[in-house]
């Protein structure tokens, strides 16, 4: 009878410790129905991928993203039509809580925002999004806030 | 030029391949909202498509709908598709230079940092963890894998680094986005509309989208299925895989006999503002 012989032990891959946890808010930005009514009301949608630990409002321009100190939030921009041009210019929240800043993906002009919560949150921290949208000159405010929930509150 | 519609499907795939179904866990969109398109945001997209002629009374030219999957915590798909590719030869040419400065240390006469041999190994670790970790892929239709792209692609996050976490952490990480792989339904079945995938220089859609020509002349409302291909990032056999995983998505389209128009000007679809003197 053949001796079955155990394999080679796989190697266990790399253990690098990486920053927190990141959660992403990406936004879709109507970029048409933003420049043919001056406006962000109804033409931009977030969505982010904490779902799991009860973020709300996905899909609509009121987004609640539950964090927790030390969550690395990234903030991306889609756009409906892809020959059309947004970005996030500006986001406005409490520096107490988080300070985002414009980043650029390495060797690109495609650009993302990021920032890491600062301390755990006890009521609902509201923050503003400006976007650069087509070639309009000012950037336009969402219409109204958006949250950082912390978590259980 | 015929119309061109836009439909965002926005999959959020850590959520959706945890319960394992797109339902709940899929946004749709689309550029129609102006024209009476309803659920933008939710995975119940009605996307109003208006008749064959313009407000002018001329007949319009043929709608054509065009589907664009995305992950919500994937890579922007704004980014080059070369990105990933590049980051990944790019990290493995600056370990080779690493590797070769090292080597420039320690024969070097000048500094004694690099003799100790524990010095070298701590060095060597570093630029071994600064290339990251390479993936496979695993074909669709069977349990063989293969490189992904074709240097072998790393596993990167969503700034666009190269990251070589622990074995916890790396299933959260998506960094490839859904793919289409079929569009059916009682929308193709009536004839209602012609959809094929299509190829492309776009960098936006990755060489790949698909897209139907509608048939506007029989209004109603009709359901069409995506088949979406998500990829579970796991550990298998020594080598991290993504691994195609297969779900469906439903959706509808509504035509109408409304006219077309042009979104800006309220005239027919070719003109555009005259700007104010």
């Amino acid at each position: 009878m053949a001796t079955k012989t155990s394999a080679t032990p796989k190697s266990e891959p790399q253990v690098i410790p990486t920053p927190t946890k990141t959660i992403t808010i990406a936004s879709v930005v109507d970029v048409v129905g933003i420049l043919a009514t001056d406006s962000l009301a109804g033409q931009v949608y977030f969505m982010d991928t904490n779902k799991a630990e009860g973020s709300t409002g996905q899909g609509t321009e009121n987004l609640r993203t539950v964090v927790s100190a030390g969550y690395r939030l990234v903030w991306t921009v889609i756009f409906l039509e892809c020959e059309a041009y947004a970005a996030i210019d500006e986001i406005i929240i409490d520096p107490e809580y988080c300070e985002p800043e414009k980043k650029v993906y390495e060797g690109t002009d495609v650009s993302y925002w990021m920032g890491t919560v600062k301390k755990d949150i006890t009521s609902p921290v509201p923050y503003t999004v400006k976007f650069k949208v087509g070639t309009r000159d000012e950037s336009i405010p969402t219409a109204s806030p958006l949250y950082l929930i912390g978590k259980g509150s | 030029m015929s119309q061109q519609l836009g439909i965002i499907v926005m999959v959020d795939v850590e959520a959706a391949l945890k319960a394992n179904t797109l339902k709940g866990n899929t946004y749709l969109f689309d550029n129609m909202k102006l024209q009476g398109s309803e659920g933008l945001g939710t995975d119940k997209l009605i996307s109003a498509i208006h008749g064959s002629s313009y407000i002018d009374g001329s007949q319009a030219n043929e709608q054509v709908l065009n589907w664009l999957p995305y992950g919500v915590g994937s890579l922007p798909p704004t980014l080059p598709k070369s990105f990933l590719a590049d980051k990944s030869k790019n990290s493995d040419l600056k370990a080779l230079e690493d590797i070769k400065a090292l080597a420039d240390k320690i024969t070097s006469t000048d500094t004694d940092e690099f003799t100790n041999v524990d010095d070298v190994i701590e060095e060597l670790k570093r630029i071994s963890k600064s290339t990251g970790i390479k993936t496979q892929v695993q074909d669709k239709y069977s349990d063989t894998t293969r490189d992904l792209g074709t240097s072998g692609q790393k596993i990167m996050d969503v700034t666009g680094e190269l990251i070589s976490a622990s074995k916890d952490k790396i299933p959260e990480i998506n960094s490839l986005n859904p793919l289409i792989t079929d569009i059916s339904g009682e929308a193709v079945d009536k004839k209602i509309i012609y959809p094929a995938a299509y190829g492309s220089p776009d960098m936006v859609t990755d060489g790949w989208y698909w897209a139907a020509s509608v048939d506007t002349s029989t209004p109603g409302t009709y359901a069409y299925t995506m088949d979406i291909q998500l990829y579970k990032l796991i550990w298998s056999d020594g080598v991290w895989t993504w691994i195609p995983v297969h779900m469906k998505c439903e959706a509808y389209i509504k035509i109408s006999n409304d006219q077309k128009k042009n979104g800006f000007t309220n005239a027919g679809v070719g003109y555009l503002p005259i700007p104010i003197a």
